[in-house]
């Protein structure tokens, strides 16, 4: 019905009135098809209506962002933060460092250690299990003028009851069976007023120390190491910390007064639009009233500037003593993760040390009162390496953390789903029964229908265990990032969100294959080709434009997912660290729309913190409007020719 | 297909071996189908899981066989007590003051779990008021969206923008799509008021009372809207589909009898199609129900304890009420409190409940539209 005919009663216009409508004679049938035009209309409407509210809120994020990063550098945050990135540097080192001579101490005291935990968990469950028997006792114990009967009745319950809980204890098997047999007495035999922990606790306890101890003996000078290294920091965080609180107090000085800067001008607004010249006057003596003392950023930077030459002198003897405690790391560890780490370490260090070195010179170039412009609170927005908000010190707002967060989870889901997929496309179109076809469709579309939010539901309450309990199955062992140490992490999201995204990909990607003509087929088969060959050879090929189509519109889908992510990804904001290599998955990571969600409902509105998640909304509706355009571009481009 | 079906005692010694080519082509072959059977296997441990932990929770052993406890209260704070005997009481703040009471000294420890206890009524009562509306207005303007584009469209700019429009929207995610209904809905649509807020962006004064566009706050009405924005693109390809489906032979009949354009779409076209329109739409039904993201903003609230005809506003609080909805809550359960023994009733309760009503939906779907399908051959 697409060929315009006149409609009737424009035809006889001249013969019949149209009807009246509202009292206006109006063409019906000319209004009824406006109205329906309006419908469509909506949808174009709609598309705009979210870019205005996105961009109406959003858009004041780049002034007040400026503004905030003005007054980080006026105050002189900015410049303390210059003498942080080495410190910050510096605990990641040392970090690392400890984490080797844990290894390696770890050599000597861990079956001790493991010992001695496993029986204190023990001790901890059955006393949970018991605690009311407990009570029982320790009340009798209270009272005074308890029957003696009374009391060993509760004694003895408690014996039984303990009995009965060690019973169900399984002990690992770092026990002989003799310690078995003392464990077993002796837990029985706990009472709560025995004024010593079981006595094979003790024994074990002091087998860890003196363990410990010897440890301690054998990795002492890698121990002094780490001191020094530690200590070398000192001085720097002293005067780091001195400095650090007058800016701290300029900021905030600079924030009240932007308040009241604000205030005065909505009092000065109100005065505008009163409507009694007494409530005008009022307001009028009100926006007086408020004062408004300019800062002398320039009075206040100066102390701070004044640390510098003290700060520059700090730095040989830092680098000095950062060095010397070097030689005395071992060159190689006692257990391959601390050679690995002491290795990272050693790698790392020279950069670290010529940050430090460098620090003061971008301190002396640094000046407080160099402007920013508008452009540099975008691009620290789009490329800011942190997301910090509600901080004492300074909230920045930059989205890489996120955006890293959500590609690597797309990326893990579409690794997952498109093969999966794509190879049950072409089993269902091209090798399955009509049978199994009638039961893999719709069960497929089914999945479709399953809540985002049920999916993140089973990702916390299952996979995340079954990740975790998977990942320290000791065969496993060699797959990158075993043993898992977050239970929700990138892969467990990026799991769930491939089996969302499947449903859409397998149709599409069915479909592509499906709309390869005949012809094609039929061609190849008659050249003698096996079934394999052709539909390897000729039908899937003529068919990826489709499938590249698919992919695309189900990353869209994985991009924009929020429950699942929300839920199930960990929500820790930070970049990974990709240092894992493949291992990288398995780390907790924030995505662009689970900030949203999870923090949109938490800000106050209109500030500088509510601006920005809108931002967040801007780019991933910019993502969306974006893999939309290719996709369609890509169909156009590769289409086949009709048959 | 090459796999001889050999009797599983007997070996046929005149059964052709097979070629290596045969062999590769079975096992590529097998390939393909282990991921497609590991896609159904996924999907079907999901299902069983909810099922053997859920439905224990939903039905019990003595009639009336469900636990109508379950859906008839609304969600409260659950308290857990403990005597000094070992004895363990489940109940609600009510309960828990008048066990304390009757314990006394007794009493050995209390603890209390956010949200799990009671039954989840409320929001069982916000997921339907919102999925209500947002049909209602989803189809209203979907179907006239798809009568434009099937019925009077010509090839032009407008209809490219509006397909562009469609497709884009489909596209879009659902948090933006909250970021949108707060934007839009809770904080500039208009409202009749005489007394306009600070906060409106415009006031028109109609003389006898004012039209402030201020919103609609955190209300049924601010999440249904938003919900149906996200599920139109939906309603109108499916609907454009089943317009386009009825052959042209009916609408030219129509018109050679002397209808009007719109008689002919009143009377020969939409009856032909609506049926399919329906069934289709209970997909998008089923699509509503399922989000959470674009109500978080707009309409659910994680606790209240009065139904939306409860509050202040009367009856007409089913439109101008936030409410409790099922996803929320389930993003509440699972977020928001510690897993232990006792908050797992109620959160398979509501994912089991929550699933059931979604699959059912879906389901009823598929089935109507194969069934409709067979119907109507043309």
């Amino acid at each position: 019905m697409n060929e315009d005919k006149p409609s009737p009663s424009s035809d006889f216009q001249g013969l019949i009135k149209p009807p009246s409508f509202f009292g206006l004679r109006v063409d019906r049938q000319s209004l009824i098809k406006h109205f329906f035009t309006g419908s469509a209309a909506v949808t174009i409407l709609t598309l705009f209506l979210i870019m205005y509210s996105l961009l109406k809120e959003g858009t004041g994020f780049l002034p007040t962002y400026q503004f905030e990063l003005k007054v980080y550098r006026q105050a002189g945050l900015e410049f303390c933060d210059f003498i942080q990135k080495p410190l910050t540097e510096n605990t990641a080192l040392l970090s690392k460092l400890n984490r080797a001579v844990n290894a390696d101490t770890a050599t000597l005291t861990q079956k001790a250690q493991a010992r001695r935990d496993a029986l204190f968990l023990a001790k901890g469950r059955i006393e949970e299990k018991t605690a009311r028997l407990r009570e029982a006792v320790t009340e009798a114990l209270e009272t005074a003028g308890t029957p003696p009967e009374k009391l060993a009745q509760a004694r003895q319950a408690l014996t039984e009851a303990n009995a009965t809980a060690v019973a169900e204890e399984a002990f690992p098997d770092v026990y002989n069976a003799e310690e078995r047999r003392q464990i077993a007495t002796d837990l029985t035999a706990m009472q709560p007023d025995a004024a010593e922990p079981p006595a094979i606790l003790k024994t074990l306890s002091a087998e860890f120390t003196e363990q410990d101890r010897i440890a301690k003996e054998k990795y002492a000078g890698f121990l002094e190491a780490v001191e020094a290294f530690e200590e070398a920091t000192e001085p720097i965080v002293e005067l780091h910390d001195g400095i650090a609180e007058l800016a701290k107090a300029t900021k905030e000085a600079a924030v009240q007064q932007h308040m009241a800067e604000d205030a005065k001008a909505q009092l000065l607004a109100a005065a505008e639009s009163a409507k009694t010249p007494e409530a005008k006057a009022n307001f009028l003596k009100e926006a007086e009233a408020t004062s408004l003392e300019a800062i002398d950023y320039k009075g206040k930077i100066e102390p701070i500037v004044a640390k510098l030459p003290e700060y520059e002198a700090m730095i040989p003897p830092y680098v000095a003593a950062i060095k010397a405690a070097m030689e005395k790391v071992p060159q190689k560890g006692d257990t391959k993760e601390a050679t690995a780490l002491i290795n990272e370490v050693r790698k790392q260090l020279p950069k670290h040390l010529t940050h430090a070195e460098q620090s003061p010179a971008l301190m002396k170039a640094w000046q407080w009162d160099k402007p920013i412009p508008l452009i540099q609170a975008l691009t620290a927005f789009l490329f800011g390496g942190d997301w910090i908000t509600n901080s004492s010190w300074q909230d920045f707002y930059g989205v890489v953390p996120l955006l890293t967060g959500s590609l690597l989870i797309a990326v893990i889901a579409l690794v997952i789903a498109l093969p999966l997929s794509v190879a049950a496309a072409i089993y269902t179109n091209q090798f399955a029964t009509p049978r199994e076809q009638e039961l893999i469709k719709p069960f497929i579309e089914f999945i479709q229908a399953i809540p985002s939010v049920v999916l993140g539901f089973i990702g916390i309450s299952v996979v995340g265990d079954l990740i975790k309990e998977t990942s320290n199955i000791p065969w496993l062992q060699w797959i990158p990032g075993f043993p898992v140490q977050e239970r929700l992490n990138m892969f467990n999201a990026g799991l769930l969100l491939a089996l969302m995204a499947i449903p859409t990909m397998f149709s599409l990607a069915e479909d592509a294959i499906q709309n390869v003509p005949r012809a094609f087929s039929e061609a190849s088969e008659a050249l003698g080709a096996t079934k394999l060959q052709t539909v390897f050879r000729v039908i899937f090929p003529a068919s990826l434009s489709g499938v590249f189509a698919a992919m695309l519109l189900g990353l869209g889908r994985i991009v924009g997912e929020t429950m699942v992510v929300l839920l199930v990804a960990g929500n820790r904001i930070a970049i990974p660290d990709f240092s894992d290599g493949i291992g990288t998955v398995f780390q907790p990571a924030h995505t662009l729309t689970g900030i949203i969600a999870q923090e949109l409902g938490e800000v106050s509105k209109g500030s500088s913190h509510w601006q920005a998640l809108f931002m967040v909304g801007i780019l991933l509706f910019s993502i969306s409007l974006f893999i939309n355009f290719v996709s369609r571009k890509v169909v156009k481009r590769f289409q086949l020719p009709k048959i | 297909m090459h796999a001889p079906a050999n009797s599983a005692l007997l070996e046929n010694p005149f059964a052709k071996r097979r070629s290596h080519r045969e062999t590769y082509e079975f096992l590529v072959k097998s390939v393909l189908r282990g991921a497609t059977y590991v896609i159904l296997f996924a999907t079907a441990a999901i299902f069983l899981h909810i099922i053997v932990k859920g439905s224990p929770i939903l039905f019990q052993a003595k009639a009336p066989f469900i636990n109508t406890e379950f859906l008839t209260k609304l969600p409260e704070t659950l308290h857990v007590l403990e005597d000094k005997q070992g004895h363990i009481y489940k109940t609600d703040p009510k309960g828990a003051d008048a066990i304390k009471h009757q314990l006394g000294d007794n009493l050995r420890q209390e603890k209390t779990i956010s949200y799990s206890g009671g039954g989840i009524l409320g929001p069982i009562v916000g997921t339907f008021l919102l999925v209500l509306v947002c049909i209602v207005v989803a189809l209203f303007l979907g179907i006239s969206s798809a009568i434009y584009l099937s019925e009077y469209a010509k090839p032009g700019k407008f209809i490219e923008w509006v397909r562009l429009a469609i497709l884009n929207l489909a596209g879009v995610p659902s948090v933006v799509f909250g970021l949108f209904g707060l934007g839009v809905f809770v904080l500039a649509a208009p409202v009749f008021t005489n007394t306009p807020m600070d906060r409106a962006l415009l006031v028109i004064p109609l003389g006898f009372t004012q039209m402030s566009f201020q919103g609609w706050d955190t209300s049924v009405l601010s999440g249904a809207f938003t919900l149906a924005f996200v599920i139109l693109p939906v309603i109108i390809t499916a609907s454009e589909e089943c317009l386009r489906a009825v052959p042209m032979g009916f609408r030219e009949t129509s018109l050679a009898l002397g209808a009007t354009r719109w008689q002919t779409i009143w009377r020969s076209v939409l009856p032909f199609a609506m049926p399919g329109i329906l069934t289709s739409s209970i997909l998008g039904i089923a699509r509503a129900a399922g989000e959470t993201a674009p109500i978080m903003f707009t309409a659910a609230l994680a606790f209240k304890d009065k139904l939306p005809w409860q509050g202040e506003a009367g009856l007409g609080g089913v439109f101008t009420e936030s409410v409790q909805a099922l996803p929320y809550h389930i993003y509440t359960l699972a977020a928001r409190i510690p897993q232990n023994e006792y908050s797992e009733r109620a959160q398979y309760g509501s994912v089991f409940v929550f699933l059931v009503l979604v699959m059912t939906l879906a389901t009823a779907s598929v089935l109507l539209r194969r069934k409709l399908r067979a119907k109507y051959k043309w």
